[in-house]
C-alpha cells in the first residue's frame, strides 16, 4: 500500500523548470530521502507535497486521495523545517497544542497528546519554557513533537539537521531513525547530506538539475550508482579531467592527462566526449611497486594524511596527474612514506563519467 | 560586540546636542509653570503655586481639550492602522516590482510642505469645497457636511498626514515575519485566516506598537493642521498651549499644559507597550 505517490510531478516558473518529471511511491512507513545539491529540485517537490507550492504538472496522492489542489491545512502532514519554524510568541506546550487545537482536539485529551509528543522527544518538563530559552537541537525537538502530536499521515522534513553542529547532528539522525521505526511513519526527509541520507533511509532518491537520477536503496546508491551524477555526488570522489576514447559495448575506455588509460564498465557518452572522471577514493586499491602481477597505474606517494579510521594518500601518477586513495589506518598499507613507489588497481565498474557542466558540489 | 563605553562614545554627541538645547531649555521650563501670571503685569513675584496644574484637571474647557486630543490620538493611531496594514501587506508580500513603485507613493505626500497638504484638504473639506459641492451637485445631501473645524476634519487630515509613518514602520515589522513560520502553521491546519490571526499578526506587533506610538505622539503634539482645519475655536492641547504662549501670554498656564502633554504621552507609550508584549507573548 502507497503511502505518498507522485505521478509525473513537474514544477516550472516561466521557462525555467526546476522540477521535471519526477514519479515515485512510497510505501506504508518508509523512510526515503530526496538528496541532491542545493538547486536540484529536491525542495520545492517538498514544498509541493506540503501544498505550500502548487505543481506546473502531474499529480500527489496522499494514500488513495488526490490532494493536488488541496491547501496545506487539508492535507494532513507533519512538516519540519530547516529554521525550526516554533511559534516564537507560544510556549513549548502551546506550540506541540497549535495543530492539535485547530482539529479540534481539546480538554483532557489535548493534554495528554501533548505531553505524549513531547515525552517521545525526551522534553517532558519543557513545556512551560518559551522556544528562545532552549538550544538548536532542543527547538528542533519541539518542531518534530510539534509535527508528529496531529498524528499525521506522512511526516516531510526539508533539511531539519543542518543548522545543528556535527556531534548533535550524529546523535539526532539515530533519535530520528528510531523515531520513525518506533512510530511507524511514513516519512520524506530531504537532504544535501549524504550520510543522512544513507544512514536514514531505507531508499534514498539522488537528484540533480530537477532530475530524478537514481532511486534505490542506500546500498545500491552507494555501490551501483545508476549515472556518473550519482557516482561523483556520493562517497569522497576523485574528479579529474579527460576523455572518452573509445566506446566498447555499454563500457569503454578513458583517457587522462597524456598517457593514462583506464577502462570503465559503463559509459553514458559517445566517444570523444570531454567528462570528468570520478573514480572514489575507497574504490582505488595501493599495490606495491613489484608485485607478482605487474598491473596498475605505476605512480609515487607525495602526501599522506591520517583522518582517525582512515589514512589518505596523494598519489602523483605520470604527466602530474594526481588521484588521493584511501585506506584503512590498521591495514598494511597505512605507513607508507611519502616518495614510496606505489601502483593503483582501479576496477572497470569503480569508474564513472559525468559531463563537466554537470559536476555535482556536495 | 561594541563595549559599553564605546556606546557611551558613540551616542554623545547627539547626547549633548539634545540634553544641551532641548532637555535644559525643556526643564528651565518647570519653574515658570509654578508661578501665578497676572495678566498685563506678568509674574507675581515670590510666589509659588501647583494652581496652573490644578485648573488642568478641574477646569471643565482644559478636560474637554484634553479628552478631545486623546481621543484624535487614538482615532487617528486606529485609522492609520486599518488603513496602513493591508497596503504595509501588499507592499511586504506582493509582487516584487510593486514594491519600489508602492513605497514611492507612500512617500510622496511628506515631499509635499505641510501647510500645502492642511490647505488641500480645506479646499477639499469646506462648506463650498469640492467634496460638499460633489454631494450636493449629485442631490446626496441638500445642505453641506460639516467637516472641518471638528473632529472628523482633524480626523481626515491628520490621519493623511501620518499614514506614511504607519505603513513604513509595518513594512519593515511585515518583512520580518519567518515565512517558515507561516508555513508552519498552514501544515498544521490552519486556514489563510488563522495563519493570519495566530501568527503573522502577533508575531508583527513590535511593528504596530512602534507604529501607533509614533503616530499617536505625532498626532497629540501636532499643530499646524488642528491649526488650519480645527479653525480658532475647535483646540487641541498644542493649539491650546500655542494660544497661551503667543496669544494670551501666559507662559505659566502654557508650559503646565506642556508637562501635561509629554505626562500623557510618556503614559500612553508605557501602557500600550506593556499591553503589546503581554498580547504578543513578548513579555
Amino acid at each position: 500500500m502507497s503511502a505518498l505517490t507522485f505521478e509525473g510531478l513537474g514544477k516550472s516558473y516561466g521557462d525555467i523548470e526546476v522540477v521535471r518529471d519526477v514519479s515515485l511511491s512510497i510505501r506504508e512507513g518508509e523512510f526515503v530521502s530526496l538528496l541532491g545539491p542545493s538547486g536540484c529540485g529536491k525542495t520545492t517537490i517538498l514544498r509541493m507535497v506540503a501544498g505550500l507550492v502548487a505543481p506546473t504538472r502531474g499529480r500527489i496522492l496522499i494514500g488513495t486521495e488526490d490532494v493536488t489542489s488541496l491547501p496545506p491545512n487539508r492535507r494532513g502532514l507533519g512538516l519540519v523545517f530547516q529554521s525550526y519554524a516554533l511559534f516564537p510568541h507560544l510556549t513549548v506546550y502551546e506550540n506541540v497544542a497549535f495543530g492539535l487545537r485547530r482539529r479540534g482536539v481539546t480538554g483532557a485529551e489535548l493534554d495528554r497528546r501533548v505531553k505524549e509528543a513531547l515525552a517521545l522527544v525526551r522534553l517532558d518538563t519543557y513545556g512551560q519554557r518559551s522556544p528562545r530559552q532552549l538550544s538548536g537541537g532542543q527547538q528542533q525537538r519541539v518542531a518534530i513533537a510539534r509535527a508528529l502530536a496531529p498524528h499525521p499521515r506522512v511526516l516531510l522534513f526539508d533539511e531539519p539537521l543542518s543548522n545543528l553542529d556535527a556531534q548533535l547532528r550524529d546523535e539526532m539522525q539515530i533519535e530520528l531513525k528510531r523515531l520513525q521505526r518506533n512510530l511507524g511513519i511514513t516519512t520524506l526527509f530531504v537532504t544535501h547530506d549524504q550520510g543522512e541520507a544513507l544512514s536514514m533511509s531505507d531508499r534514498v532518491g539522488v537528484m540533480a538539475k530537477g532530475v530524478m537520477q537514481q532511486l534505490a536503496t542506500p546500498e545500491d546508491i552507494y555501490h551501483r550508482p545508476a549515472t556518473g551524477f550519482v557516482a561523483g555526488f556520493i562517497g569522497k570522489p576523485n574528479r579529474l579531467h579527460g576523455i572518452i576514447a573509445s566506446r566498447d559495448g555499454a563500457g569503454g575506455s578513458l583517457t587522462l592527462g597524456e598517457t593514462i588509460h583506464l577502462s570503465a564498465s559503463r559509459l553514458e557518452h559517445p566517444a570523444g566526449t570531454p567528462v570528468d572522471i570520478i573514480v572514489r577514493q575507497e574504490a582505488i586499491r595501493l599495490l606495491g611497486p613489484n608485485g607478482p602481477d605487474s598491473f596498475g597505474l605505476p605512480g609515487e606517494i607525495v602526501l599522506r594524511s591520517f583522518s582517525g579510521a582512515r589514512v589518505q594518500y596523494v598519489v602523483r601518477l605520470a604527466g602530474g596527474v594526481e588521484f588521493v586513495a584511501e585506506a584503512a589506518s590498521n591495514g598494511p598499507d597505512a605507513a607508507l612514506a611519502p616518495g614510496a613507489a606505489v601502483r593503483l588497481a582501479i576496477a572497470p565498474d569503480q569508474v564513472f563519467a559525468t559531463l563537466r557542466d554537470e559536476a555535482g558540489t556536495p | 560586540m561594541i563595549s559599553r563605553r564605546q556606546g557611551l562614545l558613540l551616542i554623545a554627541p547627539l547626547g549633548l546636542v539634545l540634553a544641551g538645547f532641548f532637555l535644559v531649555p525643556a526643564l528651565m521650563l518647570l519653574p515658570t509653570s509654578l508661578r501665578e501670571y497676572s495678566p498685563g503685569t506678568g509674574f507675581v513675584p515670590n510666589v509659588w503655586t501647583v494652581e496652573n496644574y490644578l485648573r488642568i484637571i478641574t477646569d471643565d474647557y482644559y478636560r474637554e481639550v484634553i479628552w478631545r486630543t486623546l481621543g484624535l490620538g487614538l482615532f487617528v493611531t486606529l485609522a492609520c492602522l486599518v488603513m496602513g496594514y493591508p497596503l504595509a501587506y501588499l507592499i511586504a508580500r506582493g509582487p516584487v516590482r510593486w514594491q519600489v513603485p508602492l513605497i514611492l507613493l507612500v512617500v510622496f505626500p511628506m515631499l509635499l510642505n505641510l501647510v500645502v497638504r492642511s490647505f488641500g484638504w480645506i479646499a477639499l473639506l469646506a462648506n463650498r469645497g469640492l467634496v460638499n459641492n460633489l454631494l450636493v451637485d449629485l442631490g446626496i445631501i441638500s445642505t453641506p457636511l460639516k467637516l472641518m473645524f471638528n473632529l472628523t476634519g482633524l480626523m481626515i487630515g491628520l490621519t493623511h498626514i501620518y499614514l506614511p509613518f504607519m505603513v513604513l514602520m509595518l513594512v519593515g515589522a511585515i518583512r520580518n515575519v519567518p515565512r517558515d513560520v507561516e508555513a508552519a502553521a498552514a501544515t498544521l491546519g490552519s486556514s489563510r485566516l488563522h495563519v493570519f490571526t495566530a501568527v503573522t499578526l502577533p508575531l508583527s506587533a513590535p511593528g504596530i506598537l512602534a507604529g501607533s506610538i509614533l503616530v499617536f505622539v505625532l498626532t497629540i503634539s501636532a499643530l499646524v493642521t488642528p491649526r488650519m482645519l480645527g479653525g480658532p475655536t475647535y483646540k487641541v492641547m498644542a493649539t491650546l498651549i500655542y494660544d497661551e504662549f503667543m496669544q494670551l501670554l501666559d507662559w505659566s498656564s502654557g508650559s503646565a499644559l506642556s508637562f501635561t502633554l509629554s505626562a500623557m504621552a510618556i503614559g500612553v507609550i508605557w501602557l500600550s507597550s506593556r499591553i503589546t508584549r503581554r498580547w504578543a507573548g513578548m513579555a
